[in-house]
């Protein structure tokens, strides 16, 4: 196998999946990057029938009063609730075989950057998940009318504050700097005049119902962007969606997550940067129609997502639940899942809680002492519980080979084939040392 | 008592060498790159950032002013509850111990400290503060200063789990310490994880990267770990029960004692950051906040005791923050929602004690918000030159202004 395609396989399966589940590298080295491309684009979603009743996730109602006996029973449900749904989310992550749609709503997660820190109610959060979920590969423009009028969205940039005659800026501003056209591509008149589209709106915060309130509401023409018009939130979500700046800003996003933070920025001084400007113009004319998924197509078959230069690391959930399909664990059946939640939010990063409305960091962010501290312990006991039969299996002189292909890895460093030398015969201490080092936490 | 010198050095690698066989003595990186001890008379930042932000005015009480009275009157503070300092103001009753250092002309209070169109949200006004810049960058302004500087896994380090973005660089950031250290794994693994931490030609750069997190994470563990279990340096000119000996510590109590151990020990550090939250005081905020202030004064009177025990008093700065002030007005809860500008302290025997830059106004405030009468660039600016020793703009592109704060 050339070495190229094991690096591109290898980019497909950890960062357009979580990963591969053991024998599935093999399989997908077998059949060349564009079959195993095509497959993984073309999965869907896994029927999940009326999830929120099979895992107990339900409006809880407004809180009980302060020392009312009711209050401690309610918080019970509460953390029992997002419990359920955080292993729910990342057992989909876990179990399928393509787990496409979810990764993609994971990268939304992070661009409609929403936690449940504020938010503080789970049906609310899981709503605006499954909102993500519906659109994920969809159509951005009906994804923006949905979200815009999302009660976790609304609720977390203080949106139900906003009226006509006290306007609160907050949700305006971010649906146009972080969410639809990018920094700098609007003048501050634009957001205010945004604001008065979104005023009146009201959410009940236990459900996430959105109104609006015409008396709270503003009427009448405001000027977005140099169109003068009737807006409320679907014209401007629409309008939002529509323009040229959208076309760029959506495409470097998902290059950012996808091929690489530092290729996004177009401020590769090397040679490739010819490449890497090519495939931004083929990505951004593939989301013309402002369809997600031919626009995933584009990117995955763009010269840069395969270019040597556009490494990444990891996210701790990138990388945790890339363990759990090779190691195949399903979180929601480990020993002690609210460990394994602690030790995601250890390493900074789980489900439901992005550190603000920029969402995650990426690279380096993920890189420091207290987290490789944090991953030693995470791999550990993670090992401790996983399904170490792919190296079991075979002979000590192929186990390194053998780690590789279990692992995706394209290929391991002589430093790190010097390491696992000492560890040959002992396959908990391999993998390890294999799922914390350099090679695997960083996508290559 | 551990301390980081050469021989202690050697001394304290070879005991953990015999503590778990074949794994530390193995780290030939830990002898070539051992940490020089710091050399007594080089500056020390300890910045602390308080979190949610902080009702300045209830902090540095304008209790003379009708308009304070008239504008909160639930919670405004009577003359006999503060401390008062002369200029019509005065620190809330509970900064018993920043009161002292502020009479011994160690305390300068920066007034009106904020930035110009203030952002209301925790998130962007804290990323602003931390950034020193308006417009979202990535990188905090220590992890820029950082940049500028020598590699040293033990340049700075911030007290807690998760890298604050104050210490986030391009290429390198400021280190990590959880609460209660370090722990690695002992045996062979050990020994295995210093060769995967090994740096190659072949590495990019954030191959490098993860690579070297990893060895300084047992680079750095090897040599906190010991000094952590030190006893704390003795507070020996403060009365015990300002000292902390009655009653338990709190969370930043507790890392300025790690702090002050790993300073007493030598740990060759300039900057480290420890942090205290609860300030949204959103509701019932007269009791809550002044607890909290009890806090930070208690801990800093106590840790400018330890570094007088130890002869680094004169070296240390410390600054405190928080991302925005609050409303004039109370709220309906008897709280106050999210404001604009307030006090930074800036304690430390070379400060120029006193008040520096002017109180906003109440009666002319914006919009019911305090006036922003100086821009935290200038703190920074003040703190990058006369403590981290760099030029201003190197850190904050294009910014140039100093305050008075630091005397030669």
């Amino acid at each position: 196998m050339e070495s190229a395609d094991r690096l591109a396989i290898a980019r497909l399966v950890h960062r357009v999946g979580f990963g591969p589940k053991p024998g599935q590298f093999g399989k997908m080295l077998k059949q060349g990057f564009k079959a195993s491309a095509q497959q993984l684009l073309k999965a869907g979603l896994p029927d999940y029938g009326d999830v929120k009743t099979a895992i107990g996730v339900a409006d809880l109602g407004a809180q009980p009063k302060p020392n009312s006996e009711a209050l401690a029973p309610y918080k019970v449900a509460k953390q029992a609730q997002l419990r359920n749904m955080s292993l729910w989310w990342l057992d989909q992550m876990v179990v399928q075989e393509h787990p496409f749609v979810e990764r993609m709503t994971w990268f939304w997660h992070g661009h409609w950057a929403t936690s449940f820190s504020k938010v503080d109610e789970p049906v609310v959060m899981f709503d605006h998940i499954a909102r993500l979920r519906k659109h994920a590969i969809g159509d951005f423009s009906q994804m923006c009318e949905e979200m815009i009028l999302d009660g976790a969205l609304i609720y977390w940039l203080d949106g139900q504050l906003n009226t006509a005659s006290s306007p609160n800026e907050n949700l305006s501003r971010e649906l146009l700097e972080l969410f639809t056209l990018g920094v700098n591509q609007y003048s501050e008149n634009d957001v205010k005049e945004a604001a008065k589209a979104l005023s009146g709106l009201r959410v009940v915060k236990n459900s996430g119902l959105v109104t609006k309130e015409p008396r709270r509401s503003y009427f009448g023409t405001s000027t977005i962007l140099g169109t003068t018009g009737n807006f409320e939130s679907a014209t401007l979500a629409r309008h939002l969606s529509m323009t040229a700046a959208c076309q760029s800003f959506i495409p470097e996003r998902l290059t950012y997550r996808f091929i690489s933070p530092a290729s996004s920025m177009m401020s590769n001084p090397k040679k490739s940067a010819a490449r890497t400007k090519s495939s931004a113009h083929i990505i951004r004319e593939a989301f013309g129609t402002r369809q997600i998924l031919p626009t995933m197509k584009s990117l995955v078959f763009s010269d840069s997502f395969k270019d040597p230069i556009n490494s990444q690391v990891k996210s701790p959930v990138e990388w945790a639940v890339s363990v759990f399909r090779a190691l195949q664990i399903t979180p929601s059946t480990y020993s002690q899942p609210d460990r394994l939640l602690m030790l995601l939010d250890a390493l900074g990063q789980r489900p439901f809680f992005p550190p603000s409305v920029g969402g995650w960091p990426a690279d380096e962010a993920w890189l420091s002492v207290a987290s490789s501290q944090n991953l030693i312990q995470a791999a550990q006991a993670f090992v401790s519980e996983g399904d170490l039969s792919p190296l079991n299996k075979v002979a000590k002189q192929e186990r390194v080979d053998a780690l590789a292909d279990w692992l995706g890895v394209a290929e391991w460093s002589n430093r790190t084939r010097t390491a696992f030398d000492g560890a040959l015969r002992d396959p908990a201490r391999l993998t390890v040392l294999a799922i914390c080092s350099p090679e695997y936490l960083v996508s290559a | 008592m551990k301390n980081i010198s050469r021989r202690n050095f050697i001394k304290l690698s070879s005991a953990s060498a015999v503590a778990v066989a074949h794994s530390l003595s193995t780290y030939e990186f830990a002898h070539a790159a051992g940490p020089r001890p710091l050399p007594v008379g080089t500056p020390i930042l300890v910045i602390v950032t308080l979190n949610g932000g902080n009702d300045g005015l209830n902090t540095v009480v304008p209790y003379l002013d009708s308009n304070y009275m008239s504008l909160r009157p639930q919670l405004a503070y009577k003359e006999e509850q503060v401390l008062p300092i002369g200029d019509g103001l005065a620190l809330n009753g509970s900064m018993t111990g920043l009161k002292s250092l502020w009479d011994k002309n160690q305390l300068a209070i920066v007034r009106g400290v904020g930035y110009p169109n203030p952002d209301r949200s925790h998130f962007s006004s804290m990323a602003i503060w931390q950034s020193a810049s308006r417009t979202p960058i990535k990188t905090g302004w220590i992890g820029r200063w950082i940049e500028t500087q020598p590699e040293n896994p033990f340049l700075a380090i911030s007290l807690g789990s998760t890298l604050p973005a104050l210490f986030q660089g391009d290429k390198r950031s400021g280190t990590v310490l959880p609460l209660g250290g370090l722990k690695t794994p002992t045996g062979m693994i050990a020994q295995d994880f210093a060769k995967t931490s090994k740096q190659t030609k072949l590495d990019g750069q954030l191959s490098a990267s993860a690579a070297r997190s990893m060895r300084d994470l047992f680079t750095v563990a090897d040599i906190v770990s010991p000094i952590l279990k030190n006893p704390a340096p003795l507070a020996a000119d403060l009365p015990t029960v300002i000292g902390g000996n009655a009653g338990g510590q709190s969370n930043l109590g507790s890392q300025f004692e790690a702090v002050a151990k790993l300073i007493a020990a030598g740990v060759p550090t300039r900057v480290w950051s420890v942090s205290l939250g609860g300030f949204d005081t959103h509701a019932n905020e007269l009791s809550a906040q002044s607890q909290l202030l009890g806090v930070v004064s208690n801990s800093i009177s106590k840790f400018m005791s330890q570094m007088r025990t130890i002869g680094r008093s004169r070296d240390v700065t410390i600054m405190v923050y928080s991302e925005f002030g609050r409303r004039v007005k109370a709220n309906a809860s008897d709280g106050t929602d999210h404001g604009t500008s307030g006090p930074v302290f800036i304690i430390g025997e070379r400060v120029v004690g006193g008040f520096h830059g002017e109180q906003p106004p109440l009666n002319r405030l914006n919009d019911g918000d305090l006036a922003v009468t100086t821009d935290f660039r200038s703190v920074y600016g003040s703190v990058i030159e006369g403590v981290l020793r760099t030029p201003v703009d190197r850190v904050i592109n294009g910014w140039n202004d100093r305050l008075p704060i630091f005397t030669a």
